[in-house]
């Protein structure tokens, strides 16, 4: 297994003196499913758009297929970026646009500026975008619009379109958040499903420890844009809980006992 | 008994409230300008109509006049000058001046407004853009086909260059707005997965706004229809506007004026319905 991303001594600062991140060094493998997680405004989602440069890093290194992605021209980030797909809390779905339409936006990248301004789509990809909804389940709903589904169902719409991107890296920014424990369930399943057979790498950013426990190879907690622990999912104590979320851990609603025990 | 204290503590600084008189709205400084002002136009106003020249004028006749005009204007219309096909046929010039100068409008917008839109350009170039677009919508539609007229010489030309620019300035703060509603994180999604600017545009700016826009468009053309009527008759740029004008400055002939109101009341209601179908056909689609 070799390191698909690498990131070294991270660091992002907002204005004068509020810093997000500090020396944040971590790596990840090819195929590996790693969480983030950590108290909110701890910097898990500047963590994740630095890896995009959806954020710019004030300083530090990122690796990505051994390419300096801090050093990218835009041309040449435009082309990492479509190999890399992402996901959101709040699906970020064109509300008007029917299902494969908004499947079909993952590969913009990857076509001609007329192409994709006048929405011209080949029978390949579009027979690729309906099979991947196909997978997720929505083959029923395909040309429905996407303000007329359900959280979970526009949250698959948003994996179909980070999948069709055919990318080597997913980054998912809270992707259950905002849905029912249920809706939720589904889609870490599918996420876990899918990017185990395609042979896609995930970095999670979530709030449910538990969730991430049981899904995630490796588990990374962020404090105060520090990376407090690393390590695996199994090996994570309620000290390195506490260590994550600061001293009301001990008042958190779970019981990690039965977490490892389920 | 906790609960019941805290009650009383929430009660307690009301108490010295109780008994004296409680306006509901203060007296500061705000509530005394705003009723000095009414004060001194209801003033005004009594002062003007006392000092009226009236020239032996009887409110009375005069009231019974001008009902008797809108009378014979509105009861008893009929054309005199010209045909009702030519009257037809000038209702067309009218609106193709407004159609016109909506889509010249709208085309020029479209990319300003794009430019203006915070969320799609930099902040320096939508303030630039904005400013001017202030500008020019601070002077009147009339007055610009009049500046222009000094170029174009007064007629359809003027007409049609001063009514583009300001349904350009009109529809690029519309368009504008209608884009900075867009939400940022579909945007984000669209950047993150390697898509450029114009793709964003296209795939996801104007399909999100596309009601807006169109309502923004027909209410544009709406105004640049009333505006033309009246360009036909101030800058001789043609249509039934002129005709109006000979009708009531020419030849006083009111009863041809009645007609000429209706032709255009007819197009302005028709306008507006196609407008609602062409709404709800975009908004259940």
């Amino acid at each position: 297994m070799t390191a698909l991303l690498e990131v070294n001594h991270l660091t992002k600062q907002f204005g004068k003196d509020s810093k997000a991140l500090t020396d944040v060094s971590f790596s990840v493998q090819e195929g590996e499913f790693v969480s983030i997680i950590g108290p909110s405004g701890a910097g898990k989602s500047t963590l994740l758009r630095c890896l995009n440069r959806m954020i710019d890093a004030t300083g530090g290194e990122i690796r990505f297929q051994d390419l300096h992605v801090m050093d990218l021209k835009k041309k040449e980030l435009k082309q990492v970026r479509t190999k890399i797909g992402m996901i959101f809390q709040h699906y970020n779905l064109v509300n008007r646009l029917s299902v494969i339409e908004n499947t079909l936006h993952g590969i913009l990248g990857t076509k001609s500026t007329l192409a994709g301004v006048i929405g011209y789509y080949s029978k390949e990809e579009k027979q690729q975008a309906a099979q991947i909804l196909n997978v997720l389940g929505l083959n029923e709903m395909i040309y429905k619009r996407a303000d007329q589904l359900s959280g979970g169902q526009k949250q698959r719409v948003g994996i179909a379109r980070a999948l069709i991107q055919n990318p080597r890296m997913l980054l998912c920014d809270e992707p259950i958040a905002s849905l029912d424990p249920n809706s939720a369930k589904v889609i870490m399943d599918y996420l876990k499903k899918v990017t185990a057979t395609m042979g896609i790498t995930v970095i999670v950013n979530l709030h449910q420890v538990d969730v991430a426990i049981k899904y995630s190879d490796r588990i990374i907690g962020i404090n105060k844009g520090q990376v407090v622990y690393n390590g695996s999912a199994k090996g994570l104590t309620s000290e390195d809980i506490q260590r994550i979320y600061g001293s009301e851990a001990e008042d958190l609603i779970f019981d990690i006992g039965g977490i490892h025990a389920g | 008994m906790e609960v019941k204290e805290q009650l009383n503590n929430v009660t307690a600084p009301a108490d010295h409230l109780l008994g004296k008189r409680m306006p509901a709205k203060p007296l500061n400084k705000a509530a005394i300008v705003t009723r000095l002002t009414l004060f001194i136009l209801a003033a005004l106003t009594v002062y003007a109509f006392y000092s009226f020249d009236y020239k032996e004028l009887d409110f009375m006749d005069a009231l019974l006049g001008t009902f008797a005009n809108l009378k014979t204007i509105f009861l008893e219309p009929h054309l005199k000058h010209f045909s009702f096909g030519h009257a037809l046929y000038q209702v067309m010039v009218t609106l193709g001046l407004a159609f016109l100068t909506t889509l010249f409008g709208a085309i020029i917008a479209v990319l300003f407004g794009l430019l203006a839109a915070e969320n799609l350009s930099s902040k320096r170039v939508s303030i630039v853009i904005k400013s001017m677009v202030a500008f020019i919508r601070a002077v009147p539609t009339v007055l610009w086909v009049l500046i222009f007229a000094v170029a174009a010489g007064l007629g359809s030309t003027a007409a049609v260059i001063g009514m583009t620019f300001h349904s350009i300035g009109y529809l690029i703060k519309a368009y504008s707005e209608s884009f900075e509603e867009l939400d940022r994180g579909v945007i984000e999604a669209l950047q993150a997965s390697g898509a450029n600017w114009w793709q964003i545009v296209f795939q996801a700016v104007i399909p999100s706004s596309i009601t807006y826009m169109i309502s923004w468009t027909f209410l544009r053309f709406e105004i640049n229809f009333a505006v033309a009527v009246a360009m036909g008759a101030a800058a001789g740029a043609g249509g039934i506007g002129f005709d109006m004008f000979m009708a009531s400055s020419f030849y006083l002939d009111m009863r041809e004026i009645g007609a000429i109101t209706y032709f255009i009341l007819a197009v302005a209601i028709t306008l507006e319905v196609f407008a609602a179908r062409i709404k709800r056909k975009l908004n259940t689609a």
